[in-house]
């Protein structure tokens, strides 16, 4: 009762625990900068102020879109914590990043198709490695169940120091964070897929991030295994990780961020599929 | 079943006779008529076939065959002195030296000619039904085109003369039927390019006739080997028969070269990017029911040979390589049918290692890709043609106000391509279960599984990147265009595209029943073992692949149902707002951004000859 009962509340908060997570990142990232930053309950307050705008779209197909977007996500989510296959959880992302992509590309926006770009190639940085890490996982459990490795004894990082580095790498860019968040670009394309969002539609999209954080801090948690604070070590270290690197790089451009994914982050996952398979 | 199997063979062939005599009223119905008549037939004998049938016929055939060699590899000679082409003068020269002299070595004694199992009604299911609904939309299609009266009439009787060749090279066992078979196809497919008689089809055409021919050359290469080897007569089962032999791993990789070939794998992939100058339904026979289709059926038909030998250890590198190498060339493509043709390659890799390692899940999921790659791209061609011939478009970048003026077509497109690449389409599940072995082949083999697994992420996901780039530029709309009306086609078009867009859907929802009626049981005795499928509660497994049904089933409605009611949904009570464009006025050009990989092909040509080059060194030592 107690293992299915675990995942099952974390799913249904998830954009609770998402949200608490972002709002304590402004802090954080905002003392970083010597600021006070926003309260902890920063994100939900803006939540409830989207929700009062006067609602407007380009066009339905658009709008539709990004709710699918924050749906589909919350289902990769639940199939990742239900302790699912971990090569269908990342296609199941594949997916909602694609139905993202998809609303980007069905405006006639420039700066909307331009992010819509931007996000699918981030795609191609950021998928290899994932897909790498799961093999090197299955190497490990003969199996690509999660499951398998939240109750396996030993912490994968000890097996696959070099692959969490990568995951390392690739984060950011999955989650938008500078140096890689050229997908969304505030200062460039004014966020990119994002922008033709507003109000209530916004919503979903804003949200869908928070689910973001969540699954990609449950992947970050798949590290630790079974060994619950190991788990909550890395998480944390991971947090103040991504957040020291977003406030002290300068963005790059997309080519760069693709030659270092594929280039450095790609090649630690491999070296450690190989150092797994001979063991 | 003999006399259905019979029609089968025959019917194709009596039908292409028939189109060239008759007028062109009667031919549309005789058409219709006899697509229909074949895909009940191949359906029957799916059903009916159960233990491998084997067909002997009169040794008087054997001397038609024989002949008929002869006669054809004469045409190819007279087309090397009209066209000058000395590529095809010496293949051809080589294969009617070889031929002549296997003729005159080697004993009279052919026990079997024919060997129907259920891979080739497998295969005959794929091919008449697909050419089926080809044969359909060209019939809409020719009518348009700008030729003779004549010609129209010549074009449809090659379709089914190419459907019938196919029939029998499924369904023969000895290597001398199937190498006129083989070479028939490439004459077929070398008239098809060449139909507009331009100069650019003449050349590809002839590109298309001399890569083939080294294929056949190789089957030739083979049945010097087996006799030379002491197996006695050339035939599949024989090199069946004696699987643990060294002496049979030349025949096999020779054999491998032929599907190589045939399946335009690196590096004769040139044919296949050359052919698209022909007609669209030619494209779409080459890349979804015929031709390229050998390449795995081959592979597949040898899988219980090829398994764990060096020589299957090469193909899978070499198929491993295509798939990114190819997935890389794409990129750098803007016209729709040339990015098809890559994806047809890149995913063509993908079956042919599936049958070359040889497990059942493998050999499942080889079958997977071939049936629904088959039937998406087919639907992916037929719609390129309706661009063409509709809305007057090629180029990709060309079709970003597509979704405005065609929200049909482009809708179809979209699905198609997403199911070439996502869940829950028949296409990923193949995939999927690809991915999901080479993980195990890799605790087996460990270098080759850890390489072909990157090899297969990274070319899966420079893949999804592309088809994003096509499918972004159909569906953007401005906001005034909110109602979305379907444009009409006209009925062969409209029918065909809708039989095919039902079979993508009906294999989603289908597809366990499929996995343990129609896969399974194909694959099992494909490779002499049984292939257990069983569900349990919300799981299903395939040997030892377990496929959760639950979240495929949230996937189907997530995506397919979203694309569609994305385009359909009204949100009412709603402002509308203009896009926003930071206050600037510019003419920014919708298509997308693009990487120039041509400068790799080269290498990757290199790289391929040395594959090849390598594949025939492991089975010599």
């Amino acid at each position: 009762m107690k293992d299915v009962l675990i995942p099952v509340l974390l799913i249904l908060l998830a954009p609770l625990l998402g949200g608490l997570l972002y709002g304590f990142e402004r802090i954080v990232k905002a003392r970083m900068q010597r600021r006070i930053g926003p309260p902890l309950l920063q994100p939900f307050y803006d939540f409830l102020k989207l929700a009062d705008k006067r609602r407007m779209m380009v066009h339905s197909t658009h709008a539709f879109l990004g709710i699918m977007h924050f749906v589909s996500l919350w289902f990769a989510l639940a199939v990742l914590l239900l302790g699912g296959d971990l090569v269908l959880v990342i296609f199941l992302h594949l997916l909602s990043t694609s139905l993202l992509i998809l609303a980007g590309y069905s405006t006639r926006s420039v700066f909307s198709h331009l992010g819509a770009n931007r996000a699918a190639i981030s795609v191609l940085a950021y998928e290899p490695v994932l897909i790498i890490i799961a093999v090197s996982i299955f190497m490990l459990n003969g199996t690509f169940d999660t499951a398998a490795v939240f109750t396996g004894k030993e912490p994968l990082l000890y097996k696959m120091p070099l692959a969490f580095i990568a995951l390392l790498l690739v984060l950011p860019i999955k989650l938008k964070k500078s140096p890689f968040d050229v997908a969304e670009a505030h200062q460039e394309i004014t966020g990119g897929v994002e922008l033709e969002f507003s109000g209530l539609f916004y919503e979903a999209v804003y949200t869908a991030r928070w689910l973001d954080y969540i699954f990609c801090y449950t992947l970050v948690f798949l590290f630790a295994g079974s060994n619950i604070l190991l788990g909550i070590g890395l998480v944390v270290f991971t947090f103040i990780y991504l957040n020291a690197l977003d406030n002290s790089t300068a963005r790059v451009s997309y080519k760069q961020m693709l030659r270092f994914s594929l280039g450095v982050a790609g090649t630690l996952a491999f070296i450690n599929l190989l150092i797994n398979s001979f063991s | 079943m003999y006399s259905f199997i019979t029609g089968l063979f025959l019917l194709p062939l009596i039908v292409s006779g028939l189109l060239l005599v008759l007028p062109g009223k009667i031919s549309k119905r005789i058409v219709i008529l006899a697509s229909s008549l074949l895909a009940a037939l191949a359906l029957y004998i799916f059903i009916y076939t159960t233990a491998p049938l084997y067909v002997k016929i009169p040794g008087y055939v054997n001397e038609a065959v024989a002949g008929a060699d002869i006669l054809l590899l004469v045409y190819f000679g007279w087309v090397a002195l009209r066209k000058k082409s000395w590529l095809v003068g010496i293949l051809t020269v080589l294969q009617l030296g070889g031929l002549l002299y296997l003729l005159k070595a080697l004993p009279e004694s052919h026990s079997v000619q024919f060997m129907v199992d259920k891979l080739s009604a497998f295969m005959f299911l794929l091919i008449n039904v697909i050419s089926g609904i080809i044969a359909l939309f060209s019939l809409r299609y020719i009518e348009e085109e700008d030729c003779s009266a004549f010609r129209k009439k010549y074009f449809l009787s090659i379709l089914f003369w190419f459907i019938g060749v196919m029939n029998l090279l499924v369904s023969s066992d000895n290597l001398e039927y199937f190498f006129l078979f083989f070479e028939l196809t490439t004459l077929a497919s070398f008239l098809l390019i060449g139909f507009r008689k331009d100069a650019v089809s003449v050349k590809n055409a002839l590109t298309a006739l001399w890569m083939n021919q080294v294929g056949g050359l190789a089957i030739l290469a083979t049945i010097f080997f087996i006799a030379y080897n002491g197996y006695g007569e050339a035939t599949f089962s024989t090199l069946l028969a004696h699987t643990a032999d060294k002496g049979i791993l030349l025949p096999l990789a020779l054999l491998a070269v032929a599907a190589i070939s045939k399946g335009a794998q690196l590096s004769f992939s040139k044919w296949l990017l050359g052919a698209m100058v022909a007609p669209t339904p030619v494209s779409a026979l080459l890349h979804s029911s015929t031709m390229v289709k050998i390449a795995p059926f081959i592979i597949l038909r040898l899988s219980p040979a090829l398994k764990d030998t060096p020589v299957a250890m090469v193909l899978i590198g070499l198929t491993g390589f295509v798939f990114i190498a190819a997935a890389i060339g794409a990129l750098a493509q803007d016209n729709l049918k040339r990015i098809l043709a890559h994806s047809t390659i890149a995913l063509l890799a993908l079956m042919i290692m599936m049958g070359a390692m040889g497990t059942p899940v493998t050999i499942v999921a080889a079958l997977v890709l071939i049936l629904f790659h088959g039937i998406s791209k087919c639907m992916l061609f037929l719609n390129a043609g309706v661009l063409e011939r509709v809305f007057h478009l090629k180029e990709t970048s060309d079709m970003d106000r597509l979704g405005e003026s065609g929200p049909f077509t482009s809708l179809v497109i979209t699905l198609g391509f997403m199911s070439l690449l996502l869940p829950p389409f028949g296409a990923f599940i193949g995939k999927w279960l690809s991915i999901e072995t080479l993980g195990a082949l890799a605790t087996d083999k460990k270098i080759l599984g850890a390489l072909v697994m990157v090899a297969v992420a990274g070319g899966g996901a420079v893949l999804s990147l592309l088809y994003f780039k096509v499918m972004g530029g159909l569906i953007s709309r401005t906001g005034e265009q909110d109602r979305i009306r379907f444009e009409r086609t006209g009925p062969f078009y409209s029918v065909t595209i809708y039989i095919l867009l039902g079979l993508v859907l009906a294999g989603i929802i289908g597809l366990p029943l499929l996995l343990t009626h129609y896969f399974a049981p194909v694959a099992a005795q494909t490779l002499g073992q049984p292939v257990p499928v069983i569900t349990e509660g919300w799981n299903m497994y395939v040997g030892s692949m377990r496929l959760p049904i639950v979240p495929l089933l949230v996937a189907f409605f997530l995506l397919p149902v979203t694309i569609i009611t994305a385009l359909f949904i009204r949100f009412r009570r709603v402002d509308r707002a203009s896009e926003y464009m930071c206050g600037e006025k510019l003419n920014y050009s919708f298509s997308s951004f693009y990487f120039s990989t041509d400068r790799a092909t080269p290498y990757f040509y290199a790289a391929g000859i040395l594959f090849l080059i390598t594949l025939l060194l492991v089975a010599l030592i």
